[in-house]
């Protein structure tokens, strides 16, 4: 009985122990990201470097398997007790940095990754009871986290998708600069269970220059400007201004916007549609892939909604 | 999937953490694809640390390595691929012995490969690296 309260003990304060250092780490990187970066950068309380989602939740790890390789546990409780530990460090996250729900669905898989491969390379490393290597891993990962702090943390990137709509270039362009409502039902999952999803576009002049809206189904609003306006050929334009939530938006920042029309010659339309972004979260490998996904679907849900109002009007 | 991986994304193991993350992920995927494989994996490990002179590592590419006196005598990954380095006439000799295969990467060398899937595939398992051990134990008392 006392051999199990012992056991139980020793593997809650594991968990406490690696989430009450994450978070002192992570608020400390977010201090200091803000005072060094953020002066400069119209998000900074979103940004999220590397050392976040892969160096803490590997110490998180490493901490847990400190505190619970005396027990011998089998590997599958490793695992099981590294899951406890994420979901603890989400819910922290929710609670201490407020981030968002979907933000946090995002993020999960890589903090549960890590934490899992800290707690299993800790499990491995403290049996050969070498208490020197042991302390300088710990050295290590502090200067790493040290590194980061002082990388400059810069990703923009470019995301491009093309549809044919059947209908000719002078059907399709108007529909380009504004459009009424989107009713189509959503079909991606992370609109399907809340993240905003682009419904209406209105102008108010013709011209470079002009202003543009993009409203969102939670009544977000992204204010455009025209830079390059060329009737049935290109529309270009900036952001020059975009809601900062706890939820994706507030990692990300939207540059510009651009579509492009070519005319096929048979009556069809190739409509080209171009998106460049700021990323505010580190690392991209893991981001690009999310937020490459969420642009196609902004852009995906825009088009199509474009090539069904054009084709009624054929 | 490990296989896959090991073809086409196998400049990646060079990434650090990335074998280890991998690894991870095997052993979590083993969890749903065959419930008793961590604990044969976790058996074969107490038994062979229970052998003199024998430590653990992290092997490089993702998995546990068993050294004898720091050299390697074999590593496990995280899917139940268990890796041994033998000579080649040792290497034909398991492979008529034992349900043993060419190394999953290296097949014209003297490393052999052995899935861990069941209770009896432990056995031959920790058995394998039993002649391993003997082997470098062999080498070792003849310098």
């Amino acid at each position: 009985m006392e051999s199990n309260t012992h056991t139980k003990s020793r593997i809650y304060k594991g968990i406490l122990v690696a989430n009450l250092i994450s978070l002192v780490i992570v608020g400390f990187n977010k201090y200091l990201i803000d005072n060094l970066e953020g002066n400069n950068m119209g998000n900074s309380s979103g940004i999220f470097i590397y050392s976040s989602f892969i160096i803490v939740p590997i110490l998180m790890g490493l901490v847990c398997a400190w505190y619970w390789h005396p027990l011998q546990l089998k590997t599958s409780r490793y695992i099981g007790w590294s899951a406890v530990a994420s979901v603890l460090a989400i819910l922290a996250s929710f609670i201490f940095l407020r981030e968002g729900f979907i933000c946090l669905i995002i993020v999960s898989p890589l903090i549960f990754g890590f934490v899992v491969t800290g707690a299993l390379v800790g499990r491995i490393i403290y049996r050969r009871r070498n208490n020197t290597l042991n302390m300088s891993l710990f050295g290590v990962i502090f200067i790493l986290i040290a590194a980061d702090n002082f990388s400059e943390h810069e990703n923009v990137n470019m995301v491009s998708d093309t549809i044919l709509v059947n209908a000719p270039i002078d059907k399709v362009w108007p529909l380009v600069v504004e459009y009424e409502p989107i009713t189509i039902k959503e079909n991606y999952w992370l609109f399907e269970i809340g993240m905003p999803s682009p419904v209406q576009s209105t102008v108010d002049g013709h011209e470079v220059g002009a202003g543009r809206k993009c409203i969102f189904s939670n009544g977000y609003v992204f204010e455009e400007k025209m830079i390059v306006y060329k009737p049935n050929e290109e529309l270009t334009f900036d952001i020059i201004s975009q809601p900062h939530d706890p939820e994706i938006m507030g990692h990300i920042d939207i540059l510009r916007g651009q579509f492009i029309l070519k005319d096929n010659g048979d009556g069809t339309t190739t409509l080209i549609g171009n998106s460049w972004y700021k990323l505010y979260v580190f690392p991209v490998w893991y981001f690009n892939i999310w937020s490459e996904s969420i642009t196609r679907n902004v852009h995906l849900r825009v088009m199509e909604h474009i090539k069904i109002l054009s084709e009624k009007n054929v | 999937m490990f296989n896959l991986v090991v073809k086409y994304a196998a400049p990646l193991k060079h990434v650090p953490v990335l074998p280890h993350l991998f690894d991870a992920l095997l052993k979590i995927s083993s969890i749903f694809s065959n419930k008793y494989l961590l604990d044969y994996l976790d058996e074969i490990e107490n038994e062979v640390l229970s052998w003199e002179h024998v430590a653990l590592q992290m092997h490089k590419f993702g998995g546990t390595q068993f050294n004898f006196n720091g050299k390697e005598l074999g590593h496990i990954h995280g899917n139940g691929l268990l890796d041994i380095l033998f000579s080649r006439k040792t290497k034909s000799e398991l492979m008529l012995k034992y349900c043993v295969n060419e190394h999953h990467v290296f097949k014209d060398s003297g490393w052999i490969s052995f899935q861990v899937k069941t209770e009896v595939d432990k056995k031959i398992a920790i058995q394998l690296l039993r002649y391993s051990y003997l082997a470098a134990l062999k080498n070792e008392l003849a310098a």
